[in-house]
């Protein structure tokens, strides 16, 4: 982990600077989907991806032109991060021609590849072994370059994560297996619905190589990435990452059991209690590690980052002038 | 020449010509090479060749990325029933795949378990059920004709494709039937013309279709015969246009499904045409089918012959 010396407060002219911008561009990017979801603009189920835009920065940002990515249902945060705007993005919600992928792949299957992103599922655990594919793809031509594939605990639930492993050991292909794990799948948390999976001895028995990010630091994060890329292309293997974060937002589900409603994370749809307001801070949805962009107050002075979210507001409205009118 | 040695032989050649191909699947080299099929495969120097872990669904999934980095493949499989662990990529994967326009080619080839002595495991003998889910092009191979067609237009070509063979003609001399006419891609062949009746065989049941059809000929009926290699984009005007003169249409279907893909031949043939007879030869299952059984569609030669003469006679 980076302590608080390792970049000087308020230094907005720093290089480094930029990934905050990011981490807060997603941000609001997606409080801007989320209001329009409210308002039921889109006929496609969405899934946001609030309190996961650390890691997805730091992802994109370590990519060079060879390394390609594998995405799943919640994609949001990797696309937004990889393309850098915003309306193409809506325009596949609203399944226009103008749309990132013409209108015909929508959200859940949101690729991209000018960018890298190969492949997008919907359907759990089969991004997997299509990303073990293109690894393979990537020895068979003796390219450079390293394949990132993204799946969560709900995901990897599913036998193709034990046969990707280990099919990518067996090979030697460098890449990356990110398991985003924000503890739900739909509507149970990991408790509601199975034993405990150690995923770093499951990954040891398979002599699989395993990382466990924690914290929602993109600075700790990109640093931490470089030198797992590294290591994973000089040594021909791959690595599982487990990302521990909160998907942020939830709901209360009313049954006989729990008349004062039971909590439910938020898992596709609007986030009904995150809301874009106009106040001081209103980029941030919890105060504390839960969120990306709380934690970057730990580098930068308040006022800038106010100043800063301000500004990227309102270059995003002005890129959607129309469907925010 | 034995089936199996021919087609063997025809994918030998074959995948010894690109530059670059992946041969992936289950002891693809080694032990008997799935019962002979690829014994003895080479492939260039940038080429790959795997014995993979049993992980059929993944196995399915890493042919797609392949396909996606441009690296042309084969996935080998032992049997059709293993392919239903790998369905989710033949639908889901495939359908991303098919929103653009594949440079590269992924075939999958299996054997389909026609030979009941597997038992529960070989109850599963209709080709075309997988085809028809995501309308995969799906091909089957039956003699050493649609053997040579198939495997030079499909085996490696951009897209992705099934190609299947019949595990009971394995063991079996090649037939070598005389070709009237095939389509570009070798979804319909028709093998000999006639005027009295029309021999359409699906799935893996053209060698009863030419004995059917040498019977006929020794009681002086002149048949067409056809096989129907794949169902998907399957235009059947030409086997209309031979009823319409025969006005006796025989199939033979022997694949155990509900779902037989002759039906919707049925239908067309019977919305233009007034048949004098219309015979479906498929599978009786009344009885037990899911034990060990030899699994063939017999058929009784002499009351297809009365019939059809009576009918002609008419
Ligand atoms: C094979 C399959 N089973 C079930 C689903 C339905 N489903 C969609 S998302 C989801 C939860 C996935 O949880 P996780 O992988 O942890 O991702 P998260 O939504 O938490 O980001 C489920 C069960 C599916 N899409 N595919
Ligand atoms: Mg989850």
């Amino acid at each position: 982990m980076l302590n608080d010396s390792t970049f000087p407060k308020n230094n907005s002219n720093t290089n480094s600077f930029k990934l905050a911008q990011e981490v807060i561009r997603i941000r609001l990017s997606q409080m801007l989907i989320n209001e329009l979801i409210k308002k039921k603009e889109f006929k496609i189920p969405i899934h946001l991806a609030f309190g996961h835009e650390a890691i997805a920065v730091a992802i994109s940002n370590i990519m060079d032109k060879d390394d390609q990515l594998v995405l799943s249902h919640r994609n949001i945060h990797y696309n937004l991060a990889r393309l850098k705007l915003l309306k193409p993005e809506l325009d596949e919600y609203y399944l226009k021609k103008s749309g990132l992928a013409k209108g015909i792949l929508g959200s859940m299957n949101l690729a991209n590849e000018d960018k890298g992103i190969i492949y997008t599922s919907s359907i759990l655990g089969n991004n997997l072994s299509v990303a073990a594919g293109l690894a393979l793809g990537k020895k068979v031509k003796n390219e450079t370059g390293l394949v990132t594939v993204v799946t969560g605990d709900g995901a990897m639930e599913e036998g193709s994560f034990y046969e990707t492993l280990v099919f990518l050991k067996s090979n030697s292909l460098s890449s990356f297996i990110i398991v985003e794990n924000n503890d739900w799948s739909l509507a149970t948390s990991i408790n509601e619905r199975r034993s405990h999976i150690d995923i770093e001895k499951l990954c040891e028995s398979i002599g699989v190589d395993y990382e466990r990010l924690e914290g929602n630091d993109v600075y700790a994060y990109q640093k931490k990435m470089i030198e797992l890329k590294k290591y994973a292309i000089e040594n021909k293997q791959p690595i599982c990452i487990e990302v521990n974060l909160t998907t942020l937002g939830f709901w209360r589900m009313k049954t006989n059991e729990f008349p004062l409603g039971k909590f439910v994370n938020y898992h596709a749809g609007n986030a009904p209690d995150i809301n874009l307001l106009d106040s001081y801070n209103f980029f941030i949805i919890d105060n504390s590690e839960k969120d990306p962009v709380y934690v970057l107050k730990k580098y930068f002075d308040d006022n800038l980052i106010n100043e800063t979210s301000k500004r990227i507001l309102n270059e995003l409205k002005c890129e959607l002038k129309e469907e925010i009118k | 020449m034995k089936y199996i040695t021919y087609v063997n032989q025809l994918i030998k050649e074959l995948v010894a010509e690109p530059e670059e191909i992946v041969i992936f699947g289950q002891n693809v080299s080694a032990g008997s090479c799935i019962s002979g099929l690829t014994r003895g495969l080479t492939v260039k120097k940038d080429g790959l060749i795997l014995n993979t872990s049993n992980s059929e669904n993944s196995l399915c999934g890493i042919g797609f990325g392949l396909m996606l980095s441009k690296v042309p493949s084969i996935f080998f499989m032992k049997q059709q029933d293993f392919l239903l662990l790998g369905i989710d990529h033949l639908v889901n994967t495939y359908n991303f795949i098919r929103t653009k326009k594949p440079e590269s080619s992924f075939t999958i080839f299996t054997p389909i378990i026609d030979n009941g002595y597997q038992g529960l495991q070989s109850s599963l003998n209709n080709f075309s059920d997988f085809c028809s889910i995501a309308r995969i092009p799906g091909y089957a191979i039956t003699n050493k004709v649609d053997a040579e067609k198939i495997l030079k237009e499909h085996l490696i070509s951009p897209g992705f494709r099934i190609i299947g063979i019949s595990q009971r003609l394995c063991s079996e001399e090649i037939l070598c039937p005389s070709l009237v006419n095939t389509d570009e891609k070798g979804n319909i062949f028709k093998y000999y013309s006639g005027n009295d009746a029309t021999i359409v065989c699906f799935n893996f049941s053209f060698p009863q279709g030419l004995e059917l059809y040498n019977k006929l000929k020794q009681e002086n009926i002149n048949a067409s015969l056809f096989s129907v290699s794949s169902i998907i984009n399957g235009d059947w005007s030409k086997i209309i246009s031979d009823t319409s003169i025969t006005k006796n249409m025989i199939i033979l279907d022997d694949s155990k499904s509900i779902n037989l893909s002759c039906n919707s031949l049925i239908k067309d043939v019977l919305e233009v045409t007034t048949l004098k007879s219309n015979i479906l030869l498929s599978r009786d299952l009344s009885g037990d089918w899911l034990s060990p059984n030899e699994d063939k569609l017999v058929i009784d030669h002499n009351q297809i012959i009365e019939k059809i003469k009576k009918n002609n006679l008419i």
